[in-house]
């Protein structure tokens, strides 16, 4: 596989950063600015409703858009080797962060004393973070050179599937 | 209302157009024939793929504007009263819209990328994945789009 053009790696940072920015922008709802549609005013950040509902989609659209460039800038100034080991160290990390934290929930539910350490998330995440560097140390280059433009639909997929999760109350209730 | 009926009607006919020619696009890369095409269905997936790039991503660009601009209205008319009416899975489906209409306008820049000519062998893979996956992005956004219109009823 030959390098990739700058406008590639741009691109393909680009899509996947922003995805998972902005899957985190609607679960810790993290928007630039807020919109009330009914008055047609716009607030910074996180406003409340005032007469009538707030709109965060336009913010957590553009928070995620400014960490996206940030970070898609980033990618074509350095080795396209460190861009495909971070994206494959974040994807190991997201997959393992998502197995660990639900073992430890199912380990806390089915324990019998209590073990209240294993609802903090902290822990999942430090276990996450070593498994996905030691996962990222082990990969060859020459597969993440050859799967990495793959991210480019694995992770959106990931991101419908997290964000579709998230509204299942709506279909439950 | 006849305002944003007129914005509705047009994101509508947009969406019909991008439809078109993303399953036409995404067809003829995962199923290309190889000899003359004979009947309807061959002819259908013999059309050249690459020439739809160009017009997906400026399509997809012009409905997600209308859709954008138009859910503005939507949230403080329409969505009370499905939630009045206790529509909860119009309402959710609606959400889910709105989450696959962004992710898909992000792949944009990477889909025609991977679409420029001469096309890349070594793109070959992602470049068949992310075209089925907008595809089905744009289809699951129009059939809800669609549930989401029927749920209150077309000028009610």
């Amino acid at each position: 596989m030959t390098a990739s053009p700058k406008s590639v790696v741009f691109a393909v940072t680009f899509g996947i950063a922003f995805c998972v920015i902005y899957v985190i922008c609607t679960e810790v709802n993290l928007p630039l600015f807020t919109y009330h549609p009914a008055t047609g005013d716009l607030g910074p950040l996180y406003q409340p409703p005032g007469r009538g509902p707030a709109m965060y989609w336009y913010g957590w659209m553009l928070t995620a858009l400014l960490g996206a460039l940030v970070l898609a800038l980033l990618a074509t100034v350095v080795p396209e080797r460190w861009v495909q080991r971070a994206i494959a160290f974040a994807a190991a990390f997201a997959v393992l962060y998502l197995i660990v934290y639900t073992a430890a929930l199912a380990a806390y539910e089915g324990a019998t004393i209590e073990l209240d350490f294993l609802k903090d998330r902290l822990w999942s995440v430090l276990a996450a973070l070593a498994g996905a560097a030691i996962v990222t140390v082990l990969v060859p280059a020459p597969w993440t050179q050859r799967i990495w433009p793959g991210w480019m639909w694995v992770v959106p997929l990931g991101a419908v599937t997290v964000t579709t999760y998230y509204l299942a109350p709506y279909f439950t209730r | 209302m006849v305002f944003w009926t007129t914005l509705l009607i047009l994101h509508g006919l947009l969406a019909i157009t991008l439809i078109g020619a993303v399953t036409h696009q995404t067809v003829a890369v995962w199923m290309p024939v190889r000899s003359a095409a004979g009947n309807f269905v061959a002819r259908y997936r013999a059309v050249p793929s690459h020439s739809y790039a160009s017009a997906i991503v400026v399509l997809y660009v012009l409905t997600f504007i209308l859709g954008a601009w138009i859910y503005t209205h939507y949230r403080y008319t329409a969505r009370l009263a499905l939630e009045q009416l206790r529509f909860f899975k119009v309402v959710g489906a609606f959400e889910v819209k709105e989450h696959l209409a962004v992710i898909g306008l992000v792949m944009l820049p990477a889909y025609w990328c991977f679409w420029r000519q001469p096309l890349a062998a070594d793109y070959a893979e992602a470049r068949k994945h992310v075209t089925l996956l907008l595809a089905l992005l744009i289809w699951a956004n129009f059939l809800i789009g669609h549930i989401v219109n029927n749920g209150r009823g077309f000028g009610s």
